[in-house]
């Protein structure tokens, strides 16, 4: 048994690939050969391993000598299907090791090539391979997905298409290839489709060539960029094509009969081109860009080297004004990653953060270029606030994540229920934060170097890296082109001279964000501001920060910036402060922007000179911060400070302070136009709250109310709205929001009151759009959700059912309108369904609060596949709310059904995701759902299932240790090894370092019927899968990139079953035909774990 | 009148023809006969006239259309100067009906300086004058939006509450099947070309108001704002890029380099020799 070595056996190989796709019929199947050459850099290359899923080999030669393969993939299933283990952490650990097991940055890979032994002598030499191979594809399940709807006609008639996508590296799932951003290589590829298809890919578009029987066509792509595998991408499909008018190398794609949407959506395009080629001073680095536009995308925007892959839903006419910012954000952060993710790839996993911290922060910058520099500091306080929120609940994102020499124990990620060792093992929520956390590091990097340095070391990078690209491959200049985090910060230092190294160890290096807690008292007799600040460092996500922190102070003087030095043992600080507490009358207050303004001073503190304190107003630290000041001290901060963040700030403290002045502040914000708009949604939302809390002392019309009629009511006629007109978006957006909130509003009794409703249905009666240049679909639709908030607990006689005759009046006057609004989008309907969409919430609010019989047999049919992708999701929403609350199993089957069964994998994905957020029960919670077959039933989910999809399986794991938690779920009856180990707590029981063999080796004895079998199982156990590399380790190995994965002490062991490992490989096959088998019927399944439990003793044995 | 008249005078001639002739007469076809030959002298005596180039017949006009009729003139003075000659008496004369005058609807105008007295007078107002026949229409802005308001409500409630009698329907309530019917959800084939594209209605109204906006911008030459203006129409779906383009800014040379795309290329016959084999 010899062994190659990690990637470094083959580095960079030149591919050629040629595809034949097959749209016929129902069978959705593909075929190809893939041809690879490879430059050997080591002798005793005789084994080569490649990434491959799915994929029917048939055939490989090198060289043009038949070679031998195995194909094995551990990932298929991840712990071994006997076994009665039930504990996340051993799963984990299991799923981690079968990743890793054919990792192809480890230089492993599912599919093994033995080089023939003649040519042991001519690699050894280091002479090049041609490995060529021929496979076939037949329903895959993921990596790619075929769209094919069902009407009559061909297949370019019904819009048929297929395109790839996946979370990360997926392209293994539809061809042999080394599955590694790091593996770089250039590329030929061809696509033979339907002569009615065009094939988009990587690359230039050399030639298109028709079949001898002229009814196919053949695509031929160059790309001579050197790129790697998980960056290749297809979409085939009946495309209408639209050439750029701004940008002939800029094609773009969409179904058939979107093209004037397809106009419009990418008309934009070029503005987004031009900035980043104008900040970053150099050229896109492909010639050429495609965009295309599918439908059941995998996700919103997915970026592959020279095109980008959209949702056809982020298509959208002139007449949309909710969409029209979200799809252009969409195109802005594709085309960032073109520049950072795709030309330039990553070294590791570990440098992933570089990458997405760079597209991230480039993209930023667009943003605060486009919508300016309010929607820009918005949008980063939103960003913080998500990632301070993740991490103070989950414990922490790490960033960049060093792993010391594969023990388990050094895992740096501890407090998590998965692996963040690959990304394949990742929770996407947390990978979403991951992306998160990276963007805002990067500004803070920014701000510790400045921004032209930041853009200048961002030039360096792809300078080098184009210039690489132009190499030949033997010039072993293409590491260039892979970014590296050593790499990035060592050209950060010699680009700005600066040492950032302790800002990359607080936020890189480490996990955890910073809480901090703010007081203060001012001093009259020294004029001092003493100020506070303490921290928590001890609660799970956070860490110590020590460094300076800058605390703004506005004085009746002006405004002071101080930077304070965080110390280990210091909370107090004193700040000196300018203004003396005598105030001149009538003079104007300078502020920090330079502008000065007359302030009504009144409500202020006589002794104290001090307006309002900002700890950390550039939000230079990733942290939460609880700051106490008085309320009038937040009135002033809402009115007069400038920063849109501070405004945001001071209305959420204001919630706090129901009082008059702070209405008034609050209604001031509302009308005054000048101020950012999604202040003033904000503050609609914070009126409501303090109204409820003075809804003894409230005067006057209910919030909002006048305010609402004099901004867009008739003159003569207050309770008519005016004709809409949203040629104002700021205002457009207001009028939106105000009604919503107002809904919020409850009187004396906790309802809503009737002159809001009869308000709210008015707006509705009197909307008219008929001399609008925009589409109201949204308002609307917001307007649906007003008559949602508006609704309250049905008052209930001794739990009634609920039937028609004692609907309370005004519910239904709200579902009349909710009848009338969902019939109408039958015959009429809006934009992306909004209405739809609203209508069900709306539906499930009014089920929810008992005015309307609880029952998720609407829903269900409205979350059928054909259905439009958001209304299915509000649908599913609802029923997975509905499990939660009647507790229905019935619904929880049908929904994992649906996981396991829809075409769309967004779709099984957000299902997953939701029931994680809304989770019928969770694991401190006795719930009748809970039972032994559920636990089965996600287990194979998680363990089998969902082998296709990463992002499947990760979000299954999530729900599973939402549900059971990291321990096996208590509703199980304890296994017999529970007794060994039973003196400790039940978490303790389930060691996954020691269960597993002790799991298999008793199983040998319980169930010596199915010996033969199950011994041949444990073999193929992950853990054994890695052993078993482990001991090929025997031809010499060059240093450096191999690791040595894993339980070296199960190495003996294995060892003992080296000689049956051939035997082993046979019966893969057999295995898999059972296991599809088992599938196929998933819940004829019977339970392992019930079975085991009816032959083991009793604890009190 | 008048021929009653002579026929009635011609009829009190009993004693002057014989009792086989006044059976004749009271079975009306002499009286027939001799309204005939009266008017046939009449016709005939205008010819002559005529052909003589006059324009009041004469005496000899009528004899010579008497000989031509066959009838002796000579015994025409005779005739008339016989004993018992009846004096035919001229009708009595009835007063003439009043034909009723015309209603006048509207006061007639007077003639403008420029039409002198003498041309007859204006018709009546109403025969050249629209005059409206309506009720003068409500323009109070409250009751007018109330009325689009109600109307609209009205229509779409009746139209969604067929659509739901006529098709399957849901219901919120088990009880009552009627109250509020739901339309069934119906599975789309392909859900994206509703939810996405505007309906009708909208495109109908965006052209509406485009062509608003382009009257208004027509003087500025702002052609980018066109672009997506432009293309709404339906019926350019289809056209090529090609022929759009060169309308757009910045395309000078743009023809050309449109063409270079490579999707826009023709696509190649496959060539004679033999290609590398697949698989």
């Amino acid at each position: 048994w010899r062994v190659e070595h990690g990637s470094l056996g083959f580095r960079g190989l030149t591919m050629f690939c040629s595809i034949l796709i097959l749209l016929c019929g129902s069978s959705l199947s593909l075929q190809g050969f893939v041809e690879l050459t490879i430059f050997p850099t080591v002798a005793n290359l005789n084994r080569i391993k490649l990434n491959s899923k799915q994929c029917r080999i048939y055939r490989v030669r090198i060289n043009d000598l038949e070679a031998a393969f195995i194909y094995n993939d551990p990932t298929l299933e991840v712990c071994h299907s006997e076994s009665k283990q039930r504990n996340l952490n051993y799963f984990s650990n299991a799923y981690a090791a079968a990743v890793s097991a054919v990792d192809p940055d480890a230089g492993n890979g599912e599919l093994c090539i033995k080089v023939p032994s003649e040519l042991w002598r001519h690699v050894d030499e280091l002479k090049v391979l041609k490995i060529h191979i021929n496979f076939s594809l037949d329903q895959p399940k993921g990596g790619l997905h075929f769209v094919v709807p069902s009407v009559e006609g061909s297949m370019a008639e019904r819009g048929a298409h297929v395109f790839s996508c996946g979370y990360q590296n997926s392209t293994r799932f539809w061809f042999p290839c080394v599955d590694s951003y790091s593996e770089l290589c250039t590329w030929k590829l061809e696509f033979t489709v339907d002569a009615a298809m065009v094939a988009v890919s990587n690359g230039d578009l050399v030639e298109t060539v028709y079949t001898h029987d002229m009814r196919k066509k053949t695509f031929h792509y160059m790309l001579t960029i050197p790129t790697a595998a998980s960056n290749i991408s297809l979409a085939i499909g009946p495309f209408e094509i639209l050439v750029d008018p701004y940008m002939h190398e800029v094609t773009h794609f969409c179904l058939p009969q979107l093209l004037p949407l397809l106009k419009h959506t990418t008309s934009y395009l070029h503005e987004v081109f031009e900035f980043y080629e104008e900040i970053l001073t150099c050229r896109y680095p492909y010639s050429c860009f495609k965009t295309v536009f599918i439908d059941e995308a995998y996700v919103e925007v997915a970026a592959y080297a020279s095109m980008s892959i959209f949702s056809t839903n982020l298509l959208h006419s002139a007449m949309i004004i909710d969409e029209t910012p979200l799809t252009r954000r969409c195109l802005a952060q594709s085309l960032a990653q073109q520049f950072f993710g795709c030309f330039i790839s990553r070294m590791s996993w570990s440098d992933e953060w570089v990458l997405k911290g760079i597209s991230g922060y480039i993209y930023g910058l667009w943003m605060k270029k486009t919508f300016g520099v309010n929607e820009y500091r918005h949008w980063i306080k939103e960003e913080l606030d998500k990632i301070v929120a993740y991490e103070l609940k989950t414990g922490g994102v790490l960033l960049h994540p060093i792993f010391g020499g594969g023990k388990e124990k050094d895992n740096p990620a501890s407090h998590l229920h998965f692996s963040i060792k690959h990304p394949h093992t990742l929770s996407w929520e947390y990978y979403t934060m991951f992306q998160c956390k990276a963007h805002l590091v990067m500004r803070l990097i920014e701000n510790r170097i400045s921004m032209e340095f930041m853009l200048q070391v961002f030039n360096k990078l792809l300078s080098l890296a184009s210039t690489a690209s132009s190499q030949k491959f033997q010039s072993h200049m293409w590491s260039q082109m892979l970014v590296s985090t050593y790499g990035f910060l060592k050209s950060i230092s010699n680009v700005s001279g600066k040492d950032i190294q302790p800002l990359i160890k607080q936020w890189v290096d480490q996990s955890g964000v910073v809480k901090f807690y703010g007081s203060f008292a001012f001093n009259r007799k020294r004029n001092v501001l003493e100020l506070e600040i303490k921290q928590d460092y001890t609660s799970p996500g956070t860490q110590k920060y020590v460094g300076p922190l800058k605390v703004t102070v506005q004085e009746l003087d002006g405004s002071f910036n101080h930077t304070l030095q965080i110390e280990e043992n210091s909370l107090k600080h004193d700040i000196p402060c300018h203004s003396k507490s005598r105030r001149n009358k009538k003079k104007k207050i300078p502020l920090m922007n330079g502008e000065e303004v007359d302030m009504d001073l009144s409500a202020m503190d006589a002794d104290s000179p001090l307006l309002w304190i900002r700890i950390d107003p550039d939000m230079s630290v990733l942290r939460k911060v609880e700051f106490e000041q008085a309320d009038f001290m937040w009135q002033y901060q809402l009115r007069y400070e400038r920063d849109v963040v501070a405004q945001q700030e001071s209305i959420l403290a204001l919630e706090k302070f129901p009082t008059p002045a702070s209405r008034l502040a609050l209604t001031d914000t509302l009308e005054h136009e000048h101020c950012f708009y999604r202040v003033r949604m904000a503050a609609c939302f914070c009126l409501a709250k303090i109204a409820n809390s003075m809804v003894s002392t409230w005067t006057g019309p209910p919030a909002m109310k006048s305010l609402f009629t004099r901004m867009f009511c008739c003159k003569t006629c207050p309770n008519i709205v005016k004709t809409n007109n949203f040629m104002s978006f700021q205002s457009y957006f207001l009028q939106k929001t105000m009604p919503v909130a107002m809904a919020l509003l409850r009187d004396v009794h906790n309802l809503c009151p009737k002159e809001v409703l009869t308000f709210i249905l008015d707006l509705i009666k009197y909307n008219d759009n008929r001399k609008n240049k925009f589409s109201d679909n949204y308002y609307r639709a917001e307007m649906i959700d007003a008559l949602a908030n508006s609704v309250t607990p049905a008052v209930s006689v001794n739990n009634e059912v609920r039937t028609l005759d004692n609907l309370n009046p005004d519910v239904r006057l709200i579902l009349e309108e909710i009848t009338r609004f969902l019939n109408m989008e039958k015959l009429l309907p809006s934009y992306r369904h909004t209405i739809t969409v609203s209508c069900l919430k709306a539906i499930r609010v009014l089920q929810k609060n008992g005015h309307v019989p609880s029952d998720p047999a609407l829903f269900k049919s409205y979350a059928e596949y054909g259905h439009f992708v958001d209304i299915r999701i509000a649908a599913l929403e609802a029923v997975v709310d509905y499990t939660k609350v009647d507790r229905s199993y019935e619904e929880l089957q049908w929904l994992l059904n649906m996981i396991q069964t829809d075409p769309v994998p967004y779709v099984r994905h957000k299902i997953l995701n939701m029931l994680t957020k809304n989770p019928p029960f969770t694991k401190n919670l006795e719930s009748p759902l809970c039972n032994e077959a559920l636990v089965d039933q996600l287990w194979k989910l998680m363990n089998s299932g969902t082998s296709h999809d990463w992002r499947l399986r990760c979000g299954a794991v999530d729900l599973y240790f939402t549900l059971f938690g990291l321990s096996r779920p208590s509703c199980l009856p304890l296994p017999e090894l529970g007794l060994v180990l039973n003196l400790k707590e039940k978490k303790a029981v389930l060691n996954p370092t020691i269960i597993p063999e002790t799991a298999a080796g008793n199983q040998e004895f319980s169930s010596s019927q199915e010996e033969e079998e199950i011994d041949m199982d444990t073999v193929h156990d992950s853990q054994a899968f890695i052993s078993h590399h482990l001991n090929m380790l025997e031809r010499p190995s060059t240093p450096g990139k191999v690791k040595v994965p894993q339980s070296h002490r199960r190495r003996h062991e294995h060892k003992k079953k080296k000689k049956k490992h051939r035997h082993k490989h046979r019966h893969r096959h057999r295995h898999d035909a059972r296991e599809r088998e088992r599938d196929r019927e998933p819940f004829a399944f019977s339970s392992p774990a019930s079975g085991r439990s009816a032959r083991s003793p009793s604890l009190s044995d | 009148m008048k021929w009653r008249g002579i026929l009635q005078n011609v009829s009190q001639r009993p004693k002057e023809i014989s009792s086989m002739a006044r059976a004749r007469w009271r079975h009306g076809g002499l009286g027939q006969r001799l309204r005939n030959d009266i008017s046939e002298i009449g016709r005939s005596a205008k010819s002559y006239c005529e052909h003589t180039a006059r324009t009041q017949p004469t005496l000899s006009d009528i004899l010579v259309t008497l000989v031509e009729m066959g009838f002796n003139v000579d015994t025409l003075p005779a005739y008339a100067k016989r004993s018992q000659r009846m004096v035919i008496t001229a009708p009595p004369v009835t007063n003439q009906p009043v034909t009723p005058k015309a209603l006048t609807a509207g006061q007639n105008r007077p003639h403008p300086l420029h039409i002198p007295s003498h041309f007859p007078e204006f018709p009546d107002p109403h025969t050249y004058i629209k005059t409206p026949t309506y009720r003068e229409p409500v323009s109070d802005y409250q009751v007018l939006r109330e009325k689009a308001a109600s109307h609209r409500r009205d229509v779409e409630r009746a139209l969604t509450r067929f659509m739901a009698k006529t098709g399957e329907t849901q219901s919120l309530f088990k009880d009552d099947v009627s109250t509020f019917p739901l339309i069934a959800a119906r599975p789309f084939t392909i859900p994206y070309l509703t939810a996405l594209l505007p309906s009708e209605l909208e495109m109908q109204q965006m052209e509406e108001t485009d062509s608003l906006e382009q009257d208004e911008q027509m003087d500025t030459e702002n052609l980018a704002l066109h672009v997506s203006t432009d293309d709404s129409g339906a019926e350019k779906e289809n056209a090529s890029v090609l022929q759009q383009n060169p309308a757009l800014p910045g395309s000078r040379n743009g023809e050309e380099s449109v063409m270079d795309n490579p999707y826009l290329r023709p696509v190649k016959k496959p060539k004679i020799r033999r290609k590398k084999s697949l698989s």
